[in-house]
C-alpha cells in the first residue's frame, strides 16, 4: 500500500536514458530512498556516532563540488592517505562522483614509497589523515609536480605549526565545495551524468613482492561486476548481504578487499560499516560491534586464535579444564562439519547447542562473533586447522580467492559446499581455466582490469589478447569444481634433486602453530629444505614466561635454547606428515621481527623472498654448510 | 631576571632549607603565558623542590611565589591545585586498581559541583555533571590515544602508558598551569618520542603553560622555550636553549657531575 502511494522516485534512475551506474549514483539512490537509515557509524569520543544515507550524500556531493574547484578533471586522480574512516569513503565516492580515479596509500607506507606512488599516479590531490601523513609527502614534493593540494582531516599539529601554501583543512575544503556548489548548484549532478562504464574509478596499487608497485585500473564496470557478482550474487557472503547487516572496516582500504566489504558493500548492499577508534583497538571494536560478516586475512584469524590460547594459558585451572573440554568438542565438531561441506548433522547440530550454552556462546561474545552469520577469509591461504578452530565454534568461515586484476572475482567456498584446503568454487559468470602446461590458473570474466597504469608492457604479459587473465598462481581441480591453489608460479621451489615443492603449503602447516608467526621455506637449486622461522612474540613470551625463562628482547628470546627446541617440535610435527623429500632439514630463527618499513613485507605483510635472502644470506648459508 | 611581561607565574628570590641543607638558594624566575619552561641541573639540584615549592608542599623560609595575581605562599596543596596548577609525578602516582578511565575521572574531582545526596539519586543535575566531566576525559583519552587502554587497569599498562595517563589526570584539572616532573624518565626511545609530541601539543593545541624538570638534556633542549639551569639549590644560567648550552657555569656544573660519579 505505502509502496503504491509513494512518489516514483526511485524510477527517475530507471526510465532516464540509462545513466551509468557508479557507486556514487548507488549511495546517492540510497539517501533517495532510504535517507534516515545508517548508513556508517564511526567511535567517536567513546560514542558510535552514526551517518545517515542523506548525510553521507550531502557530504560526497561537497566534497565532489571541493573537488571540482580544485580543477579536478576526468580521469584525474586522487589519492587517499589515511586509516579506515568516514572521510575515506566521502572522499572516494566523491571521487567517483566527479569522475576521478581515487588511489588509495597504506597508512604504513614509508615516504619513499608514498613519494613513488603519488609521482607515478600523478596525484592532482591528496587526503592525508594527519601530521605523520603530512609529513610524508611533504617530504617528497619535489618528485610529485603534479600535486597540488594537500588536504589534511586532522589539523592536530599542522594547524600552528605548518604555513606551506598547498596545505588546505579538511573544513576549508568541504567551505571551498559549499562556495562552488553556490555558484554552480548542478556541476557535481553534471559530471555524474556524463559518467561511461569504461571511466576508470580506481587506481589500486599492488604490493608486488618483486619489483615496484603496479598501479591496476578498475572501471567502473569491473567495480559494477564485482558488485553484481560479490555482493548481490552472493560470492563473499551467502545468502547476500543487506541493510541489516552489519560489518567493521579496519583493514587497509586501499586494498581490494577491504574496499570491496567496506565501500562496496555499504553502496551495493546498504551494509552498515563501521569505523573504530584505531588498529590498535579492533579486538574491542569488535567486541561492541559484533558484526554480522566479517572479512579478515589468515593472520588476523591466527592472532585471534593464538589469543584465545594465551586467555586459556592464564585462566584458573578449573576454567582451563572447562575451556579445554569444549575446545576438544569444537574440534569433534569441526572435522564433522568439514566432512560434510560445513553443514551440521542432527547430532553435531545438538551437540553444538550444548555448547553454545555452556562455552561457545561465552567465546564468540568475547572475540566479537557472537553475531556473525558469515566470515571470509582471503588474500592469502589460510591453514585448514586454523578454519577447523572456528568452523568447530561456530564461526562459519569460508576462504574465498580473487586477486586486484581480476577485481577479486574468481572462488569462494559457499556456505554448505565447503571444501577445506581450496578456495571454493568460481562464481557465476566466471570463466576458469589451468594452464594445461604450467599449470596457471587463468580467468576471464568483466571485471578483468583494464591495464596497468602506465605500464602497457606489464599488461600485455599479464592479459592475453583474448581477455584471460594471468594469475600467476598456480593451482589444479579439486572434485571437478573446486579450485586448489598450490603456490605463486615463481614461488615453486625445485631442488637440486628436481623436486617441484610448493613452500606455501609448508609454511601454512608451520604458520598454524600459535609460536610461529613467520616461516619462509628456501631450497631452490638446493639438496634439501630449510626454514627461516619467526616467533610469535605474544604466545612465545607467554609461554616463556610460565616456564619461568627470563628473556629481553625478540632477539634474545629467540635464541633460548628452550625457544629453539619448542620450534623444532613444531618443525618435527610438520615433518611428520610430509614424505622425505618435503621435510624441512635445518631451521634457523630470524632475529627480528619482519617490517614494512624495512622493506622485508609488503604493505599487506607478505614476505619480499628476495629481501629475505638478501638480508639472512649468512643463516641460509650456514644451513647448507655441512 | 624575570623578561616576561605577563608572567603566570613568579617564583622571587626563593629560599628553602631542611636542617640546614640548602634545597633553594634565592631562585628567581618566571613563566609566561604561553611558555614550556624547564628547568635543569644535576641530581640533587633543588629542581623537585621547586615543584614542591610551587604546589604547596613546602613552605619556603624566604621568598614569594605568585601565580596568576595570587601569592602561593602558605596555602595548602589542595588550594594551590584548585587555582589550576597541576602537576605530574617523577614516580607514576596513580591508583594502580582503577581503569585509565577512572583515574582521569579523578582529575576532574576538583570541577564536581554536587553533593553526596543528588549522586545517590543521579537525577538532574549529577547525571548532566557526570557526562560533562566524562566527556572531558574522552577529549582526553582521544588526545593522548589512550582509546586502546580505556577499560583496563592503570596497573597492567607498560610503565610509558601509565606516565601518560598521570598527564591525561593531570590535563584533567583543565589546569592553567602545568608541572612536569622527568616526564619521560624510564622511557624508551619510541615512548619518549610520543611524549614529547604530546608535550608540544598541550602547548600548542591546548595553550597550557608548562614547568618541566627534565633529566633529558636532549628532550628539554629541543622542546623548551626558556631553561633555567640549577645546581645545589643555586640559579647558573637562565636562558633560550642555545644560549645555555653555550654557557661556560653550565657546562662546568654538568661536567663536574660526571667527576664526581
Amino acid at each position: 500500500m505505502s509502496e503504491m502511494m509513494a512518489p516514483p522516485r526511485s524510477s527517475a534512475t530507471g526510465h532516464a536514458p540509462a545513466a551509468t551506474t557508479t557507486i556514487a549514483s548507488r549511495v546517492r539512490d540510497r539517501a533517495r530512498q532510504t535517507p534516515d537509515l545508517v548508513a556508517m557509524r564511526e567511535k567517536d569520543l567513546g560514542i558510535w556516532q552514526g551517518v545517515t544515507w542523506a548525510r553521507y550524500w550531502e557530504t560526497v556531493k561537497v566534497v565532489g563540488h571541493a573537488l571540482l574547484a580544485l580543477g579536478i578533471e576526468p580521469g584525474d586522480r586522487v589519492a587517499i592517505h589515511s586509516e579506515n574512516r568516514r572521510e575515506w569513503l566521502y572522499t572516494d565516492v566523491g571521487t567517483v562522483a566527479v569522475r576521478a580515479m581515487t588511489v588509495g596509500l597504506y597508512p604504513t607506507n614509508p615516504p619513499a614509497e608514498v613519494g613513488y606512488l603519488l609521482s607515478h599516479s600523478g596525484a592532482k590531490v591528496l587526503v592525508a589523515e594527519d601530521q605523520e601523513q603530512v609529513d610524508k609527502a611533504l617530504e617528497v614534493l619535489d618528485q610529485c609536480p603534479e600535486l597540488s593540494r594537500i588536504v589534511y582531516l586532522e589539523p592536530r599539529g599542522i594547524r600552528h605549526r605548518y604555513d606551506h601554501p598547498k596545505l588546505l583543512a579538511w573544513d576549508d575544503f568541504l567551505a571551498l565545495g559549499e562556495e562552488h556548489r553556490v555558484l554552480y548548484p548542478h556541476a557535481v549532478d553534471e559530471r555524474m551524468a556524463e559518467a561511461t562504464p569504461d571511466d576508470i574509478a580506481t587506481l589500486i596499487y599492488t604490493s608486488g613482492t618483486t619489483g615496484p608497485p603496479k598501479g591496476v585500473m578498475l572501471s567502473v564496470s569491473n567495480v559494477e561486476f564485482a558488485i553484481e557478482t560479490l555482493v548481490h550474487g552472493g560470492g563473499f557472503t551467502s545468502p547476500p548481504p543487506g541493510p541489516h547487516d552489519i560489518t567493521l572496516s579496519y583493514l587497509p582500504l586501499c586494498h581490494v578487499a577491504e574496499r570491496i566489504f567496506t565501500v562496496w558493500f555499504n553502496a551495493g548492499a546498504g551494509v552498515r560499516v563501521h569505523f573504530g577508534e584505531s588498529i590498535a583497538t579492533v579486538q574491542s571494536d569488535l567486541r561492541e560491534v559484533q558484526p554480522t560478516i566479517l572479512f579478515g586475512v589468515p593472520r588476523i584469524w591466527e592472532k585471534m586464535l593464538a589469543g584465545v590460547m594465551i586467555r586459556l594459558a592464564s585462566a584458573s585451572p578449573v576454567k582451563r579444564l572447562h575451556a579445554r573440554l569444549w575446545l576438544k568438542v569444537a574440534d569433534w565438531i569441526g572435522v564433522r562439519l568439514v566432512a560434510r561441506g560445513g553443514e551440521h548433522s542432527a547430532l553435531t547440530r545438538l551437540v553444538y547447542a550444548i555448547g553454545w550454552i555452556f562455552f561457545f556462546r561465552a567465546l564468540r561474545e568475547r572475540i566479537g562473533a557472537r553475531r556473525v552469520r558469515y566470515v571470509a577469509s582471503g588474500a592469502s591461504p589460510i591453514a585448514p586447522d586454523v578454519l577447523k578452530f572456528f568452523m568447530g565454534i561456530g564461526v562459519p568461515m569460508h576462504e574465498v580467492y580473487g586477486m586486484t586484476e581480476n577485481t577479486a572475482v574468481a572462488t569462494g567456498n559457499r556456505p554448505g559446499r565447503v571444501r577445506l584446503g581450496t578456495v571454493g568454487e568460481p562464481h557465476p559468470g566466471v570463466e576458469l581455466r589451468i594452464d594445461d602446461n604450467t599449470g596457471e590458473i587463468l580467468t576471464r570474466h568483466p571485471g578483468t582490469f583494464v591495464g596497468y597504469f602506465h605500464d602497457p608492457e606489464a599488461t600485455a604479459k599479464a592479459m592475453n589478447p583474448d581477455g584471460w587473465l594471468h594469475t600467476g598462481d598456480v593451482g589444479e581441480w579439486v572434485d571437478g569444481t573446486y579450485v586448489q591453489i598450490t603456490d605463486r608460479a615463481k614461488d615453486v621451489i625445485i631442488t637440486s634433486g628436481g623436486k617441484n615443492v610448493s613452500p606455501s603449503e609448508l609454511e601454512n602447516g608451520l604458520k598454524a602453530s600459535p609460536y610461529v608467526k613467520e616461516a619462509i621455506v628456501i631450497g631452490d637449486r638446493r639438496p634439501y629444505l630449510t626454514a627461516l622461522i619467526g616467533i610469535e612474540l605474544d604466545t612465545v613470551g607467554e609461554w616463556a614466561q610460565r616456564r619461568s625463562i627470563p628473556y629481553t628482547t625478540y632477539r634474545d628470546l629467540s635464541n633460548k635454547p628452550e625457544v629453539v627446541g619448542l620450534v623444532q617440535s613444531v618443525v618435527d610435527g610438520v615433518n611428520a606428515r610430509l614424505s622425505t623429500v618435503e621435510q624441512v632439514k635445518r631451521f634457523r630463527m630470524l632475529s627480528k621481527e619482519l617490517d614494512h618499513e624495512d622493506g622485508e613485507l609488503t604493505a599487506t605483510q607478505k614476505v619480499k623472498r628476495a629481501v629475505i635472502a638478501k638480508v639472512f644470506a649468512d643463516e641460509v648459508e650456514e644451513m647448507y654448510r655441512r | 631576571m624575570t623578561n616576561v611581561p605577563t608572567p603566570i607565574l613568579t617564583f622571587a628570590d626563593v629560599r628553602l632549607s631542611f636542617a640546614g641543607v640548602r634545597a633553594i638558594a634565592g631562585v628567581s624566575f618566571g613563566v609566561g603565558r604561553q611558555e614550556l619552561f624547564a628547568v635543569i641541573g644535576p641530581n640533587g639540584a633543588g629542581k623537585t623542590s621547586i615543584f614542591n615549592v610551587i604546589s604547596g608542599v613546602y613552605r619556603p623560609q624566604a621568598g614569594q611565589v605568585t601565580f596568576a595575581g595570587i601569592d602561593l605562599v602558605g596555602l595548602r596543596p589542595h588550594q594551590i591545585a584548585g587555582l589550576g596548577v597541576a602537576r605530574t609525578f617523577q614516580n607514576v602516582e596513580l591508583f594502580q586498581h582503577l581503569t585509565v578511565l577512572e583515574n582521569l575521572m579523578l582529575g576532574r574531582h576538583h570541577h564536581i559541583r554536587y553533593g553526596t545526596l543528588s549522586a545517590i539519586a543521579w537525577l538532574g543535575r549529577a547525571r548532566r555533571a557526570e557526562i560533562a566531566n566524562r566527556a572531558v576525559v574522552e577529549d582526553i583519552v582521544d588526545f593522548l590515544e589512550l582509546e586502546q587502554w580505556r577499560l583496563l587497569p592503570v596497573g597492567l599498562l607498560p610503565y610509558g602508558v601509565q606516565k601518560r595517563v598521570e598527564l591525561g589526570r593531570a590535563l584533567a584539572m583543565e589546569p592553567k598551569l602545568l608541572l612536569l616532573d622527568e616526564p619521560v624518565s624510564g622511557m624508551n626511545l619510541e615512548e619518549t618520542e610520543d611524549m614529547a609530541r604530546f608535550i608540544l601539543d598541550i602547548r600548542d593545541e591546548l595553550d597550557i603553560p608548562m614547568i618541566l624538570v627534565e633529566h633529558d638534556m636532549g628532550l628539554v633542549m629541543d622542546l623548551a622555550d626558556r631553561v633555567l639551569v640549577v645546581d645545589f639549590g643555586v640559579p647558573i644560567a637562565t636562558g633560550t636553549p642555545a644560549e645555555v648550552q653555550h654557557n661556560p657555569d653550565v657546562i662546568r656544573a654538568y661536567l663536574g657531575e660526571v667527576q664526581r660519579a
